[in-house]
């Protein structure tokens, strides 16, 4: 069992519920304000950590 | 885009803003969409249901919590939840209604209201609404004495809504539960638009049963609700099973009939205990709330010939609303007829108005940022100036 691959596996999917909300609050034209952005960014460098994780993990 | 097989990736709410009536206070907060990913198998909640085995005792998750903190919210004493406000209803009227019995609706009662007095052989009786659309007191005791006159029986019950879905209306609960009490009547207030978006007080009310839906407004999935009701009612509501098997033997512990044991047994309850800290905390924002729907109030009626037929000022993010002089004007010449608007709204990014309506029609501006209503507001002036309707500044 890898719990360290099983939690990333979780984050991911979690950080990237994150930003289905930005994409929900944004709609329909996703234009994003400078913090938004910002907040974007890094949401998705930490989903990149944790596939990242996952990579190390399974492969 | 596909999730599986034939079906589609649902996307309305993330390339569009949705203003349908029924959609929008039940749209997951991300905690109830993370809840949903780690809670979506069957009985994901049964993994540690231990002795007296029923749902409201599960302590981990923290549903025994969940279930006293949402008493308590609407004060009220004791809470369950259901598989949609609509369970709700069938489960009161299956404890207090006999075959026979009238029950009083009112003329703004939804259809589930209705089915669940069929369900339990009442007679569904209504209260008229005045000219305004609203259900008064008076009307409830003239209701209550001529039900009496022609039936020759007290009513069994009254149910009333809080926000009625027609217009999104408020009634006066508290002067309607008094003078149902006063015939010894006990009081079902629907929530179904309330609980979950803007404060909603049981004992405030003066009410005896309060029902709520997941779904509609808690940022729930569906189907979900909750059913709260006083001490005075609790055992009789939430009576657990007496039978056994005449075989076996068996009997079934503490489970409720009326609940049929356990309700929300996965991924429904995990996602409304996921977002009840939020609608906790959005309840109290529910003025802000108004101040955006005003922001497309005001923009569709500047839009000549166009009426709002619900109560204005709005005290409420759903509107019903009277086009049939203006976008439907547009609709008599135009090739599109009435398909027009929705699609011209479709193109700009705005969804839940049901295609080709154009005459009367919902929305509910529950949700949005100020930007999107911006936005909204935009779209609407937007088709009016296109179309050649006036626009008064």
């Amino acid at each position: 069992m890898s719990q360290r691959a099983t939690d990333a596996l979780f984050q991911s999917l979690f950080l990237l519920t994150d930003i289905r909300v930005m994409l929900r609050e944004t709609a329909p034209l996703h234009q994003l304000s400078a913090e938004e952005k910002e907040t974007a960014g890094k949401l998705l460098k930490s989903v990149r950590r944790q596939v990242d994780i996952l990579e190390e993990e399974l492969i | 885009m596909r999730c599986g097989g034939d079906i589609e990736a649902r996307q309305v709410d993330e390339t569009a803003i949705n203003i349908d009536p029924i959609q929008v206070g039940g749209r997951l907060t991300a905690d109830a969409m993370k809840a949903v990913i780690a809670y979506g198998d069957g009985y994901s909640v049964c993994d540690n249901c231990r002795k007296p085995f029923r749902l409201d005792y599960i302590k981990k998750p923290p549903i025994a919590d969940f279930h006293a903190d949402l008493a308590s919210w609407l004060e009220m004493d004791s809470c369950r939840v259901v598989p949609g406000a609509r369970r709700g209803f069938q489960a009161v009227c299956q404890a207090l209604v006999k075959r026979g019995d009238p029950v009083i609706l009112t003329a703004l009662s939804h259809y589930t209201e209705f089915l669940g007095v069929e369900s339990a052989g009442g007679v569904p009786r209504e209260i008229p609404k005045d000219e305004r659309n609203h259900i008064t007191p008076d009307a409830a005791a003239e209701t209550i004495e001529r039900v009496i006159r022609t039936d020759g029986k007290t009513p069994a019950l009254l149910f009333v809504e809080g926000v009625d879905y027609q217009f999104g209306n408020h009634h006066d609960i508290r002067g309607i539960a008094k003078v149902a009490h006063s015939y010894d009547i006990p009081v079902l207030y629907n929530g179904a638009y309330t609980v979950g978006i803007l404060p909603v007080s049981g004992r405030d009310l003066g009410v005896d049963f309060v029902i709520g839906s997941g779904h509609k407004s808690m940022a729930a999935p569906a189907p979900s609700g909750l059913l709260a009701t006083t001490e005075e009612y609790a055992e009789k509501i939430f009576a657990t099973t007496a039978v056994k098997g005449d075989q076996t033997g068996r009997t079934f512990g503490i489970k409720e009939v009326a609940m049929m044991g356990c309700t929300l047994m996965g991924v429904t309850i995990m996602g409304m205990m996921a977002s009840f800290p939020h609608v906790k905390e959005r309840v109290l924002q529910w003025d802000e709330e108004l101040r955006k729907g005003k922001i497309i109030i005001d923009a569709l009626t500047s839009i000549e010939g166009t009426k709002i037929l619900s109560d204005m000022p709005r005290e409420h993010t759903l509107t019903r609303i009277d086009t049939r002089e203006s976008f439907d004007r547009v609709a008599e010449t135009h090739k599109k007829r009435g398909f027009y608007f929705t699609s011209a709204l479709g193109k700009r990014g705005i969804a839940g108005v049901i295609p080709g309506a154009t005459k009367v029609w919902k929305f509910n501006t529950y949700g949005m940022t100020a930007g999107q209503a911006e936005y909204t507001a935009g779209v609407f002036l937007d088709i009016a100036t296109e179309n050649g309707l006036a626009v008064n500044e």
